[in-house]
């Protein structure tokens, strides 16, 4: 007789933007794909993931959208079973009843609290600790990474070879582009820019504009769109819409969902990704890149910005980590950045070889996921 | 009850009905304003230490605890002596049991520290938050820096380097947070 699926619950809260619903969506997808679980994802904002996955029908308080179970995380819980394993994603406080179902359970669940992603060396001494107990379950602390002794990075199964051949095959991308309707000039520079407001951004877009080579800059709607609107000197912008300045071309993206965003960061020559999900997918792309980190009070997201860089950086010439970092640190701080930019495109050939072997770099490690699955496991 | 922030060495905690005692805390802060304490815990029944982690927030049962105030008597070897400044009673412990403190911990100090009993065994020794030490060496001010914001390391009479401020010099008196071992001021000592 085979044995019944694991099942899996994963709590979803949307604080803002689609980091938290990015990130369980995906890893939730990869549970069900890949480790054959039974996954159910709750999720308190079904209109945030809507923009992820537009067949979602956000009246429905049930559905099962690519093998995955979501359900509407409501004010009033209703009365479920708890799982074998439960995930309560970025520090979200699960439904009390649902926590005494866990503890009504004759086989206790695995309950673990999935935190943010940080470079930060106490990110491994954190890493699968034991927590406080509701009644007699316990929770752990599970921690995503990129050192040795960390959760690992959420990876699909084959993604870098499917990156690869992608990036091998000109006809594909040009086709995926025009899918888009983006059609780049053979010699222009394609970047893609999913940032949030930067008052730097004018002193980047200047330096573009200003350049001899040409430059497409694609921009996913969203938080940015509006400093764009400014430089551009428009009133708003909207997908589909592209204008010229000098050297540089912006168009407009509309908001794409995450595999089509994979593909769109496979095809740039540099991506400048934001938050958590696409900053880890523009690393999986294997392509010269820059980070703008989510704000946090007390600017402790430098010193997270400063960990990152300080393991992105290591195998640069110190020429080219300085450039790297001077630009990401401009950025973040929402500095001019055009000097740092010519900065970093004189060690273009270096960026580009690094981004691919740090993505290789990465690759070795086990994904989230598994990880989790591992984790799971042994705790039984 | 304690929130997961309120915790130090010295606190604590009942688990599943089991006194444990926080040996060391370090606070974190985690993503978007979240924040994490990561405790090194000793069960004080059964001598078992474990390492956990806290929200800021969490709740957890505390342990009211008979407390001292105590003074340093003597080191011999590992062993640490304090004195009870009201009746002189001596209790000793081992260098394990103050891990948390022994950086601060030198001959002749005189801070009145807090003594935590737990049916009658002492279980650890809190300092003041802010003490005073020695600075017995560190390099000469490079810059002439005044502001106290360019830091440099220097070695207490016990061994222990602390950063401090570049105007310091030899011989200065210092105050420390022990809380988590930063340099505070130049004593007004």
């Amino acid at each position: 007789m085979p044995q019944p699926k694991t099942r899996w619950d994963i709590f979803c809260t949307v604080v803002d933007n689609y980091g938290d619903i990015g990130v369980t969506w995906r890893l939730a997808r990869q549970l069900v794909a890949e480790h054959a679980l039974t996954v159910r994802l709750w999720v308190d904002d079904l209109r945030a993931f809507e923009r992820l996955c537009p067949e979602l029908d956000i009246h429905l308080d049930t559905q099962w959208q690519q093998g995955v179970e979501v359900r509407h995380w409501p004010a009033e819980w209703p009365e479920t079973d708890a799982a074998d394993v439960v995930i309560a994603a970025f520090a979200c406080q699960l439904p009390t009843r649902y926590m005494d179902a866990m503890a009504e359970r004759q086989q206790r669940p695995l309950w673990l609290n999935l935190d943010y992603l940080s470079a930060e060396d106490w990110v491994v001494g954190c890493h699968r600790l034991p927590s406080v107990k509701y009644k007699s379950v316990q929770r752990y602390f599970f921690f995503p990474g990129f050192q040795p002794d960390t959760g690992g990075l959420l990876r699909e199964r084959n993604l870098i070879e499917q990156r690869q051949a992608f990036q091998r095959d000109r006809a594909s991308q040009r086709q995926f582009l025009q899918g888009l309707g983006i059609a780049p000039a053979s010699d222009a520079l394609l970047i893609s820019l999913f940032a949030y407001e930067n008052p730097g951004l004018a002193s980047w877009l200047d330096v573009l504009a200003a350049d001899v080579s040409p430059t497409h800059l694609l921009v996913p709607e969203g938080r940015i769109v509006g400093d764009v609107a400014r430089w551009l000197e428009v009133e708003s912008l909207k997908a589909g819409d592209l204008q010229i300045r000098g050297a540089l071309t912006v168009q407009v993206v509309p908001f794409i969902h995450q595999d089509q965003y994979d593909r769109l960061l496979w095809c740039c020559d540099f991506n400048a990704v934001r938050g958590e999900d696409s900053f880890v997918r523009a690393q999986w792309a294997g392509r010269p890149m820059l980070w703008h980190i989510y704000q946090q009070d007390e600017d402790i997201h430098m010193d997270k910005l400063d960990a990152f860089l300080a393991l992105y950086t290591r195998a640069l010439s110190p020429a080219a980590a300085d450039a790297t970092s001077g630009f990401w640190r401009a950025w973040c701080s929402g500095q001019p950045v055009g000097q740092h930019w010519l900065a970093v495109r004189e060690h273009w050939s270096q960026l580009q070889s690094h981004a691919e072997a740090w993505s290789l770099e990465q690759a070795l490690q086990a994904d989230l996921a598994t990880a989790l699955v591992h984790f799971y496991r042994n705790w039984l | 009850m304690k929130t997961g922030k309120e915790l130090k060495p010295g606190t604590v905690l009942r688990i599943d009905n089991d006194p444990w005692l926080v040996q060391k805390t370090e606070f974190t802060k985690s993503g978007r304003n979240s924040a994490i304490m990561k405790t090194k815990l000793k069960n004080l029944l059964t001598g078992y230490k474990t390492e956990t982690v806290y929200f800021a927030d969490d709740k957890l049962d505390d342990v009211i605890l008979d407390r001292k105030e105590v003074t340093l008597s003597f080191i011999s070897g590992d062993a640490y002596t304090f004195m009870d400044t009201t009746d002189y009673t001596m209790y000793e412990l081992n260098a394990e049991d103050i891990e948390a403190v022994l950086p601060y911990i030198e001959e002749g100090m005189q801070d009145v520290c807090a003594l935590t009993m737990y049916e009658e065994k002492v279980v650890s020794v809190e300092l003041p938050t802010t003490i005073s030490r020695q600075v017995v060496y560190t390099e000469n001010a490079a810059r002439g820096d005044t502001s106290g914001k360019v830091m440099k390391p220097a070695k207490l009479a016990n061994g222990t380097e602390v950063q401090v401020a570049d105007f310091i010099e030899i011989d200065e008196w210092i105050d420390i947070d022990t809380r988590d071992g930063s340099f505070k001021s130049r004593s007004k000592k």
